[in-house]
C-alpha cells in the first residue's frame, strides 16, 4: 500500500520524457478563449485588493473577474466595489445564502459568467501574469475540458509542519495529479482550476453540500469522461501559504478527509468505465484513512519485532513496511532539495532535519485528522467547521484561510 | 602485451592524436530502444547463446575437477531445501546466505523429482541457466552501451567461450550467481528509457549481488558511474538516490537478520556477523600477484594457463579505453566496465590481500566487454577515422585490407588456443576418481548409517544419499577441528572415526588441522583411485591395537 503511494508519488520523475510532459508548453501568442475568473472572498478585505490588482496585470486580453462577497460582510464588499469602479473588467456578485460556504458562493456566480472558461482563485492567491495565456494555449492544443494549474505552498520555513505541508503540495501537484489526469480519474484542486463554462453548467456547478466540492467536481467530470489536463511549471504556480496554526491545519485536514469520505459515499466514481479506474478512485478516496492506519502500524511492527519473542522470519517480515517508509523518506528529502532548487529557495540542513524528525509527528496529525473526520461523518456533522466563526466581528487570517478550499495532498 | 594483442596496439597510436570528428560516422548502428523487437539482435544473440550453452554444457559433470567450495555451497543449498536452516552445521556468517538460498531455489524442482541428483556433478547443469542469463546480459549491456552489433556479439563470445570462462562458469560458485546480478544491475542502470524504477531495480540487483558474494562491493562504484552517465539531468537526483537507497536498504537486511538472531556482535557461546567479517578480512594474505613464488602469482598463472587472451587483452583494452577517454565515444560509453576492470585489477594487486582462485570470475564479463569495446574502437579508427567522401578508392581499399589483416591475425592467434582449451573441456574426464570413491563408499561399507567418515565437501552429498548420517556421520573434514558442535562428539579424537577420504584438498589442509592430520596418520588406505597428486585414498582408521574401531 505504501509502495503504491510511493510509486504514484514519484510518477513525474519516472523518465525525463514524463517530466517534460508535465510542464505547460510555450504559448504561441494566439488567444481565442475568454475567461471568467471567480474570486470568492470572505472577510479578506486586507488581501483582496492586492489579488485583484495582480490578476488585472495578466497579459491575456480577454477576461473578467467576478468577486463573490457575502451580504453580511460589508468590509470586503466595499473593497470589491471600489475595485469594480476602477476597472470595468471587475464585477461583484453578492451571495445571500443564510449559511455560507464556498460552493454555494460559486454557484451563485455561475450564471453571471460570460467567458468560455471559468477559472477559480482564492482571495489571497499570487497569480502569475502569464498564467492565463498558458492555460488558453493548453485548452486549445489539448482539447481539454478542464485544465488544472499548479498550486504551491511556499512558506516551508515557517514551522515544522508547514515544511511537510509544502512538500505534500509539491508531490501532489508536481507529480501525483499528472498520474490521475493520465488515468482519467482526478480529484481537482480548489483553485487555479479552469473549466469550460458549458461543461460546468451541464454538471450543475459545484455540490453545495460537499465539504470537498473541488474533489467532487473532478470526480464527477472524470466519471463522465471529460478530459482533464494538468500542467505544472514552477514559474507559473499559484503561490499560497500554509494554515497559520496546527489546529487550523488539523481542521482543514479533517474537512478534506470528511469531504473525501462524502465523495466516496456519493458513488459517482462508480460510473468510471474501467475496473482499474474504479480501483484507483476507491483507493485515492480512502487514502487518508489508510495513511493514518499505516502511520500507526509501522512503529508497532518494529516494537513487536524487537521486543516480542517471535521467529526470525516473522520479525523480518514486520520490517517490510518500514522499508517502503524509509524509501519514501529518502525521496522526500530529495524532493525538498528539488523544491528548493525550482523555487530558488535556500533549504538549509536544519530543514532536512526538521523534515525527518517531523515525519512521525506529522503522521500522528494526519491520523488524528482522519479519525476526527470519520467521527464527524458518523455523527452527521457535515457543516463547514469554519461557519461557527462567521458571526465573529473580526476576520482573522485563520478563518480566512480556513475558508479557502484547497487540495488535499 | 603487444604479442598477445596484435589487433590493438598498432591502431592505438593514431587514435590518440586528434579529436573525434563532430559528425557521427555512418555504419554504426544505434541501439534500438527495444532490443526485444530487433530481429537481427535476437538472431545473433540466440545463435551465440546456443553455441555457448553447447560448449559449456557438454561434459559439464566431468570437467573440471570437483571443487571443495562447490560441495560446500550445494550442501548448504540442500540444507535449505531440507528445512535444516541456512546450513547443516552452525551457520557462522562466512558468506551472506543469499547465494545458496538462490541455489536451493534453482535446484528445487530437479531435487524434488529425484533427490539423488542433488550432487555436485549433476547439479552443475543448473549453472547453465546462470551462464545463459549472464551471457545474454553481456550482449544487452554491450548494446545499451552503444557498441555495434558485432562488437556486442564479440563480447558475448569472449565471455562465454573463453576456456577460462568455460571452466569457471561450469562450477557451482557463488561468484557466478553474483556476476549475473551485477550484470543485471549494469543493464538496468544503462536502461535506454532511463526509468526511475529501472534505476531503483539496479540498486536492488546490485544489493542482491553483494549479498550473494560480498566481494561485489568493489564493483558498486562502477554501477553508480554507469547510472550517472545514463540518467537524465532533470531526473538524476531521484534516480541515483533511489538506487542508492534501495541498495543500502536491501544490503542492511543482512546485519538486521543477524541482529534479530542476536548474533550481530561477538559474544561467548554463539557465532556472530562481526566475527565472520573479521575472519574474511584477516585471512592470511597470498602475497603480491607479480611476486614469483607467492600464492597470488600461482593463482594468476592458473588463470593464464586457461586463457591469456581475455585477461591480457581485456586489461589492455581497459587501458586503451581509459587513455582514449577524451577522443573516443566508445571509451566514454564503456566507462562502467572499464572502471570495473581497473578496480578489480587494483584490488588484486594488494600486496597483503588474499586472492582466491574464483576472484577472476567477477572480472570476466567486464574484461570481455572492454576487450570488445577496444576492438570496436580500433576497427572504427582503421575504417572510418579521417575518412572523407572524396577519399581515394585505393585508400579505402587499404583500410579494409588492414582491418582484414588485423582480424585474421587476431583470429589466427586466438582460435587454435581456444579450440584446444575448449576441446579439453568437452572431452576430458577429471572426476573419475571422485565417482569411483563415491561408489566404493556407497557399496563396500557395510553399515553406512553407523559409520563416521571425514570427507571433503565435494563428496559429502553423495554420501548423504548413500545413507550416511548428515553432519555427524559423514563429516566435512575441517569441522572435526573447527566446529565445537562436532568436536564435542569426538571425545577420543581420531579414534572416534572410521574412515577418512584423503582427497587432494584434505591432504593439503590437514597440515593445519590436528584431528584430520591424526586421522590420516592413524589410518591405512583400503582403496585408492587415480594416480599421483590427484589420487583419492579411502583410508580406514586403525586403532592402537592394530584393529579397526
Amino acid at each position: 500500500m505504501a509502495a503504491f503511494t510511493l510509486w504514484w508519488q514519484m510518477h513525474a520523475w519516472r523518465t525525463p520524457e514524463v517530466l517534460a510532459s508535465t510542464r505547460f508548453s510555450r504559448p504561441d501568442g494566439d488567444e481565442h478563449l475568454s475567461f471568467s475568473l471567480l474570486l470568492p472572498a470572505r472577510h479578506e478585505q486586507a488581501v483582496l485588493d492586492h489579488t485583484i490588482q495582480r490578476l488585472l496585470e495578466s497579459t491575456h486580453t480577454d477576461f473578467e473577474i467576478i468577486v463573490i462577497v457575502g451580504h453580511d460582510d460589508p468590509e470586503t464588499t466595499e473593497v470589491a466595489e471600489k475595485a469594480a469602479s476602477r476597472d470595468p473588467r471587475v464585477r461583484v456578485v453578492v451571495d445571500t445564502h443564510e449559511k455560507k460556504n464556498k460552493p454555494k458562493a460559486m454557484n451563485t456566480a455561475l450564471p453571471h459568467c460570460r467567458g468560455d472558461v471559468v477559472g477559480v482563485f482564492d482571495a489571497e492567491d499570487q497569480v502569475h501574469p502569464e498564467l492565463l495565456a498558458h492555460v488558453d494555449h493548453a485548452f486549445r492544443t489539448t482539447g481539454a475540458d478542464v485544465v488544472q494549474g499548479g498550486v504551491q505552498l511556499i512558506n516551508f520555513h515557517s514551522s515544522w509542519y508547514s515544511l511537510r505541508n509544502c512538500l505534500e503540495y509539491f508531490f501532489w501537484f508536481r507529480s501525483r495529479l499528472h498520474l490521475h489526469a493520465q488515468k482519467g480519474f482526478i480529484p481537482l484542486g480548489g483553485n487555479t482550476v479552469f473549466v469550460r463554462t458549458a461543461v460546468l453548467r451541464e454538471a450543475d456547478g459545484w455540490d453545495p453540500d460537499c465539504l470537498a466540492e473541488d474533489c467532487d467536481l473532478g470526480v464527477r467530470l472524470s466519471s463522465v469522461g471529460k478530459k482533464v489536463v494538468v500542467a505544472y511549471d514552477s514559474d507559473m504556480v499559484t503561490k499560497e501559504e500554509t494554515p497559520g496554526s496546527l489546529m487550523s491545519l488539523l481542521k482543514q485536514r479533517t474537512r478534506w478527509n470528511q469531504g473525501f469520505l462524502q465523495v466516496y459515499r456519493k458513488k459517482d466514481w462508480r460510473q468510471l468505465p474501467t475496473f482499474g479506474q474504479r480501483l484507483l478512485a476507491r483507493y485515492t478516496l480512502m487514502t487518508p484513512f489508510m495513511q493514518a492506519f499505516t502511520g500507526l502500524i509501522i512503529p508497532l511492527n518494529i516494537a513487536i519485532a524487537v521486543f516480542v519473542d517471535v521467529p526470525v522470519s516473522v520479525a523480518f517480515i514486520t520490517f517490510l513496511p518500514a522499508v517502503t517508509a524509509l524509501v519514501t523518506f529518502v525521496f522526500e528529502i530529495v524532493g525538498l532539495h528539488d523544491f528548493g532548487k525550482q523555487y530558488g529557495l535556500r533549504v538549509r540542513f536544519v530543514h532536512y532535519l526538521k523534515l525527518v524528525v517531523g515525519g512521525p509527528f506529522y503522521q500522528v496529525l494526519l491520523a488524528g485528522a482522519a479519525v476526527r473526520a470519520v467521527w464527524r461523518e458518523q455523527r452527521g456533522q457535515n457543516d463547514w467547521e469554519l461557519t461557527s466563526h462567521v458571526g465573529a466581528h473580526l476576520a482573522d487570517a485563520e478563518v480566512a484561510r480556513d475558508l479557502r478550499e484547497d487540495v488535499p495532498a | 602485451m603487444t604479442s598477445t594483442l596484435p589487433a590493438v596496439t598498432p591502431a592505438k597510436v593514431p587514435a590518440q592524436r586528434q579529436p573525434a570528428p563532430v559528425a557521427r560516422p555512418t555504419g554504426r548502428t544505434t541501439p534500438p530502444l527495444r532490443l526485444r523487437s530487433s530481429r537481427p539482435d535476437l538472431i545473433l544473440c540466440g545463435v551465440l547463446l546456443v553455441a555457448i550453452l553447447v560448449v559449456q554444457g557438454w561434459n559439464i559433470a566431468d570437467y573440471p575437477t570437483l571443487s571443495d567450495d562447490e560441495g560446500t555451497y550445494l550442501a548448504q543449498a540442500w540444507a535449505v531445501q531440507e528445512g535444516r536452516g541456512l546450513a547443516h552445521y552452525t551457520y557462522w556468517y562466512d558468506h551472506p546466505p543469499l547465494g545458496w538460498i538462490q541455489l536451493a531455489l534453482l535446484t528445487w524442482i530437479p531435487a524434488a523429482l529425484s533427490p539423488e541428483s542433488m550432487t555436485v556433478g549433476t547439479m552443475r547443469a543448473a549453472m547453465l541457466v546462470i551462464s545463459a542469463a549472464s551471457a545474454v546480459l553481456v550482449y544487452v549491456i554491450g548494446r545499451r552501451l552503444s557498441l555495434p552489433r558485432w562488437a556486442a556479439g564479440l563480447g558475448m563470445v569472449l565471455f562465454g567461450l573463453s576456456p577460462l570462462s568455460v571452466v569457471l562458469q561450469r562450477e557451482i560458485f557463488l561468484d557466478n550467481l553474483a556476476v549475473m546480478w551485477t550484470l543485471l544491475a549494469f543493464a538496468l542502470a544503462a536502461s535506454p528509457s532511463r526509468h526511475l524504477w529501472h534505476h531503483f531495480g539496479a540498486g536492488i540487483a546490485a544489493a542482491t549481488a553483494v549479498l550473494t558474494k560480498e566481494t561485489m562491493l568493489f564493483v558498486l562504484p562502477a554501477v553508480l558511474i554507469t547510472m550517472w552517465r545514463h540518467s537524465h539531468r532533470d531526473t538524476r537526483k531521484f534516480a541515483v538516490t533511489g538506487a542508492v537507497t534501495a541498495c543500502a536498504l536491501i544490503g542492511l537486511s543482512y546485519p538486521l537478520f543477524a541482529l534479530l538472531k542476536g548474533e550481530l556482535l561477538p559474544g561467548s557461546g554463539h557465532v556472530s556477523l562481526w566475527d565472520g567479517i573479521k575472519y574474511q578480512m584477516t585471512r592470511p594474505g597470498s602475497g603480491f600477484i607479480l611476486d614469483q613464488g607467492s600464492g597470488s602469482w600461482g593463482v594468476l598463472q592458473s588463470w593464464l594457463y586457461y586463457d591469456r587472451v581475455l585477461i591480457v587483452g581485456g586489461l589492455a583494452g581497459g587501458l586503451l579505453l581509459l587513455l582514449t577517454w577524451r577522443w573516443s565515444v566508445t571509451a566514454r560509453a564503456l566507462a562502467g566496465p572499464s572502471f570495473t576492470v581497473v578496480i578489480l585489477a587494483l584490488v588484486a594487486m594488494r600486496p597483503s590481500g588474499y586472492l582466491p582462485a574464483m576472484y577472476v570470475i567477477q572480472a570476466l564479463p567486464f574484461l570481455a566487454l572492454v576487450l570488445a569495446g577496444g576492438t570496436a574502437s580500433v576497427a572504427h579508427a582503421v575504417l572510418r577515422r579521417w575518412r572523407s567522401e572524396a577519399e581515394h578508392r585505393y585508400l579505402t581499399g587499404g583500410r579494409y585490407a588492414l582491418a582484414a589483416v588485423l582480424a585474421i591475425s587476431a583470429g589466427a592467434y586466438v582460435v587454435p588456443r581456444w579450440y584446444d582449451g575448449d576441446r579439453t573441456a568437452v572431452t576430458a574426464d577429471a572426476n573419475a576418481p571422485y565417482r569411483a570413491a563415491s561408489k566404493w563408499l556407497s557399496t563396500e561399507v557395510p553399515d553406512p548409517g553407523d559409520t563416521r567418515v571425514l570427507v571433503d565437501d565435494a563428496l559429502w552429498l553423495d554420501l548423504v544419499h548413500a545413507g550416511y548420517k548428515p553432519g555427524l556421520g559423514v563429516i566435512w573434514f575441517y569441522k572435526a577441528d573447527l566446529d565445537p558442535a562436532v568436536t564435542r562428539t569426538m571425545p577420543r579424537g581420531w579414534k572416534d572415526l572410521d574412515y577418512v577420504v584423503a582427497s587432494p584438498t584434505v591432504r593439503r589442509d590437514a597440515v593445519d588441522l590436528p584431528n584430520v592430520k591424526a586421522a590420516i596418520e592413524h589410518s591405512k588406505p583400503v582403496a585408492v583411485f587415480g594416480r599421483g597428486e590427484d589420487r583419492i585414498e579411502i583410508r580406514q582408521i586403525q586403532t592402537a591395537s592394530g584393529g579397526v574401531r
